[in-house]
């Protein structure tokens, strides 16, 4: 008994001894009435407005501030993970008087990098039809000048395995803040899957020959229309080296235009992202192409996020009228359309129709996912596929099996990785 | 035992000491501490020293928290060895909504908290230093220092959540290492001082 009242003593000492932040700074009788988050051209205040620049996790930590009692020591560990999600030189915060009595403003400002280095590991994902895929890149970012050179050997994405480096610069504000400039050059050497030469043999008019490498010089603008809507314009000018140096080159300088949407809607303990684009690529022969083709995409997604439960939806379809050159037509049987199904199995080829459909519901890292679609060529029938997957993801970490779905034999395709 | 005749003697190298000592607190005469005694206890008051200014105040002005910790030294020879100290901590903030008004928290002993403007939290700080002057004779001479820096941010957690053995530990780390140069710092030095020849404030009456 007599440990026991020495504990309880030696408790309220330490109780009474040993003030934290919240006792002793007078401001913590304060109601914090907003947040606002503000760096250089930019201020959002998180009790009427979202932001992307922070993860989600963090901005709920931020928008919980709202309506409590100031913590002014909790401010600090907020500003250094600001620091750390934004790159930022420093973050500071400042507490000023609200519009009531008795209620303050907390004010985060984000000042820049001046310059930063970065390391990205952009993807890496094993496919055990395809094998391995990977590509990253350094970045070097001056101001609002980046650069970014990365490697890349990808057996995923096109029916073709493609190694190589790309390079991109990036002009964050072009004249305004509403307009950035990217300007990417891709160098490539490719493979082909026998199948996909086997198929080129039988149908040699529908797409290009078979290249042994390809370059990709992409200049464009991107003008932010409107907060949630972005246009992108530029051109594409590809160069593809033909498997006989004797043929020499032959090119595809296409116009690009994209438009995307992005609304995010968030009350207390849900989320909802909304992302929507179409695009238009046009080659002619006015702008020197040897391909004259025009290739139309849209796609939209629609996310969930209710506590650990995520759902999403991501419909997306694209038709080519005109003659694609192959790295420019649609694949599917990848790590991202009709996960399950074998890309040389589907279409090796590829093909200039496409239409698929994605349900994928999460629960903390575990995830099923159900694909639909279909890919073909203008005049074939369309075959619809499905196909089935379990796994588990957390951030861009994946591991999955997917099943597709078709009678007789179950041949189910593993994938783990890095995915974006 | 009675101290060692020599206690009542300085010699004149204590005294070039000194000397020598004095300009490395750049101490004016303006600047120096005023001592009071109250038959227990050295009182100090610097009227002229502010530290609750340039980035501490912009600190605090901000909403945020600033730790300052006092100590004030009693030497028995010019500055050179230590005789007794006393430590205090001070955690100062500035009120968003009040008029001008900062508030002082002294964590220990017991935990004592005002809301003054800016010179008399100030003053408070300074008059909460008192240092005790038991075996001191009343007409041997000493001298007093008192140093007072901010904690930088990164220690912050270290001195607002902790308590006895841990902080008096702080303390010791705290006062030995050399302030970097964006950490304010001040020191006053005060001395040669006799007890016999301080003015007495109210307090416990004769000494000795």
């Amino acid at each position: 008994m007599k440990y026991a009242w020495l504990g309880c003593l030696l408790l309220c000492r330490l109780l009474v001894a040993a003030p934290q932040d919240a006792d002793v700074n007078v401001n913590a009788r304060y109601t914090v009435e907003s947040v606002i988050l503000s760096g250089k051209g930019w201020t959002t205040n998180l009790r009427s407005e979202t932001t992307d620049k922070i993860s989600l996790g963090l901005r709920h930590q931020l928008v919980a501030l709202i309506g409590q009692k100031l913590n002014p020591a909790g401010l600090d560990s907020l500003a250094a993970n600001l620091k750390k999600e934004l790159s930022a030189r420093e973050v500071t915060h400042r507490v000023v008087r609200g519009e009531n009595p008795e209620e303050v403003r907390v004010e985060f400002e984000v000042k820049p990098a001046k310059v930063s280095a970065d390391l990205n590991l952009d993807q890496f994902v094993y496919d055990s039809a395809q094998g391995w895929s990977g590509s990253g890149a350094a970045g070097l970012t001056v101001g609002q000048h980046s650069f970014s050179v990365g490697l890349v050997s990808d057996a995923d994405w096109l029916n073709e395995r493609y190694a190589g480096f790309r390079a991109r610069y990036e002009d964050k504000r072009l004249l305004s803040d509403r307009i950035s400039f990217r300007f990417q050059v891709e160098s490539y050497h490719d493979q082909w899957n026998s199948s996909t030469l086997a198929a080129l043999a039988v149908h040699p008019d529908l797409t290009s020959e078979a290249y042994r490498a390809r370059q990709n010089f992409q200049p464009t603008v991107t003008f932010a229309l409107a907060k949630p809507l972005t246009l992108e314009v530029g051109a594409r000018m590809e160069r593809f080296e033909n498997e006989d140096p004797a043929a020499g080159t032959v090119a595809s300088d296409a116009l690009i235009t994209t438009l995307r949407f992005h609304r995010r809607l968030e009350d207390s303990d849900s989320q909802q992202d909304l992302d929507a684009d179409c695009s238009l690529h046009a080659a002619t022969r006015a702008l020197g192409s040897d391909f004259v083709y025009s290739m139309r995409t849209a796609g939209m997604r629609y996310q969930f996020h209710h506590g650990k439960h995520v759902v999403t939806d991501n419909a997306w379809t694209g038709m080519i009228l005109g003659r694609a050159p192959l790295s420019d037509r649609f694949v599917m049987g990848n790590t991202y359309y009709l996960r399950g199904w074998n890309k040389y199995e589907i279409d090796p080829l590829g093909g200039n129709r496409a239409v698929h459909n994605s349900v994928e519901y999460r629960y903390g890292p575990l995830q099923v996912f159900y694909d639909a679609g279909a890919i073909w060529d203008a005049g074939q029938q369309a075959t619809p596929r499905q196909s089935l997957g379990v796994g588990l993801r957390e951030s861009a970490f994946s591991l999955a099996v997917a099943f597709p779905v078709r009678s007789g034999h179950i041949e189910p395709i593993f994938m783990m990785g890095i995915l974006p | 035992m009675s101290e060692p005749s020599r206690g009542s003697q300085i010699s004149r190298r204590s005294w070039l000491l000194a000397g020598l000592a004095a300009p490395l607190f750049r101490a004016r005469a303006a600047d120096s501490l005023a001592v009071t005694f109250d038959g227990d206890n050295l009182h100090i008051a610097s009227p002229d020293l502010h530290f609750l200014t340039g980035k501490p105040l912009r600190r605090l002005t901000d909403g945020g928290t600033v730790v300052y910790l006092g100590r004030l030294t009693l030497f028995r020879d010019p500055f050179l060895t230590p005789f007794r100290r006393t430590d205090g901590r001070f955690v100062v903030s500035y009120d968003i909504w009040g008029e001008d008004k900062f508030s002082v928290t002294m964590p220990e002993p017991v935990p004592r908290t005002v809301l003054l403007p800016a010179s008399a939290a100030e003053a408070w700080c300074i008059e909460n230093l008192a240092i005790n002057a038991s075996g001191l004779p009343p007409d041997r001479p000493f001298w007093l220092l008192l140093d007072l820096r901010t904690v930088p941010r990164k220690d912050l957690s270290q001195v607002l959540g902790d308590s006895g053995i841990n902080i008096k530990n702080f303390f010791i780390e705290f006062f030995s290492r050399q302030p970097g140069t964006d950490d304010p710092q001040w020191t006053r030095p005060a001395g040669p001082l006799r007890l016999a020849d301080l003015v007495r404030t109210p307090g416990r009456g004769k000494i000795g």
